[in-house]
């Protein structure tokens, strides 16, 4: 069982992601915006982030900076899952993993739930 | 304490203790200021919102004994909220602020501010392409290091030729004559008025831009990697 910290703008797929983690066991913050997901951190500290990098306000590379500005975040694994076109994510990948620490980038519509689970749990398990 | 008022920038923020950050702010009167900020862990403080990236805040602040001084109150002057608008634009804004973090003395020259102010002003314009922008900011941290390179005479001091060809010698910094050289008066001029500070809204009005900037852009990548702290 692990704190999973969900930055997911959609609620519906949210809800979809929360119900699935749930029955996986883990426990969930669920938040739209990168604002809010930086106060839940005082209180819930995630094992595993996973994010959306399209936000409404502060955007997700953002969210990651400030993320890993804070000693007490700078190693929890950030798993991007994102609408982003793989082209436009391309010439982003190298930061995302070389300052920001990001483990897997995944292009939401070909992402299956399954799969999406798999790697949450791998990151959990450290 | 004499409490003192500059404008600022940030370049970077970490933590101290449970809820107070320190922030290296660039300011054109001070040089480079690492301040305490109170309470500004995360986003309740009201300190926060004049503490943005991507922005010029007036500062109020007290010198410290040591080499840490307080931040005192902030207000926003400027924020350039449209580079959050792209997260290609974000993540140049980034590696622009680290590069300008790196490469400064702790008291850099009131130019690096204004270089901030000019970047940031680039990149919240959409239409200003992002590669002429790295370029461009490449060109200003070697021109602020004393680094440009010769752009008026050859290898063997003559004044370069508008009908000549060169390559580009990075021993000397210098340009020589050469049939099968890469280099031609249309690359030599941009570079000139890239180098002599023209901001990239101006670049980008000479002709066939795009083109010059990938043309030159491995010459002063390598004069940056060779010069520049990174």
């Amino acid at each position: 069982m692990a704190n999973i910290l969900l930055l997911e703008p959609d609620n519906a797929l949210a809800n979809v992601y929360v119900k699935a983690l749930e029955q996986a066991g883990h426990n969930i913050a669920c938040c739209v915006a990168a604002e809010e997901a930086l106060s839940v951190l005082d209180d819930f500290m995630p094992h595993v982030v996973v994010m959306e990098l399209q936000l409404t306000g502060h955007n997700g590379i953002e969210f990651l900076h400030e993320l890993r500005s804070y000693p007490d975040s700078q190693n929890i694994p950030v798993i991007v899952n994102t609408n982003l076109a793989p082209a436009a994510l391309r010439p982003l990948l190298e930061v995302l993993d070389r300052d920001l620490g990001v483990r897997a980038c995944l292009y939401k519509p070909r992402t299956t739930l399954q799969r999406l689970m798999r790697i949450i749990a791998e990151q959990a398990r450290g | 304490m004499k409490q003192l008022v500059t404008p600022a920038i940030i370049l970077s923020r970490t933590d101290y203790g449970e809820a107070d950050r320190i922030l290296t702010l660039l300011t054109p009167e001070h040089g480079k200021l690492t301040l305490l900020a109170k309470g500004v862990r995360r986003i309740k403080s009201k300190l926060a919102g004049g503490i943005e990236l991507f922005s010029v805040s007036e500062i109020t602040f007290i010198k410290g004994r040591g080499e840490v001084g307080t931040l005192v109150s902030t207000r926003l002057i400027k924020h350039y909220g449209h580079i959050v608008g792209r997260l290609e634009r974000t993540m140049l804004g980034y590696e622009l602020i680290k590069q300008l973090h790196k490469a400064t003395e702790d008291e850099p020259e009131a130019a690096y501010f204004t270089l901030a102010e000019q970047a940031f002003e680039a990149l919240d314009d959409a239409s200003v392409d992002s590669d002429l922008i790295k370029l461009w900011f490449a060109m200003q941290l070697l021109r602020l290091g004393g680094h440009t390179p010769n752009l008026q005479s050859d290898m063997a001091g003559n004044r370069l030729d508008v009908a000549a060809v060169y390559d580009f010698s990075f021993d000397n910094a210098t340009f020589s004559s050469n049939p099968r050289g890469r280099f031609t008066a249309n690359h030599i001029k941009f570079l000139r008025l890239g180098f002599e500070g023209y901001p990239p809204g101006a670049l980008m009005c000479i002709q066939g831009c795009r083109q010059l900037v990938q043309d030159t852009a491995a010459l002063v990548s390598t004069m940056t990697a060779t010069y520049i702290r990174r």
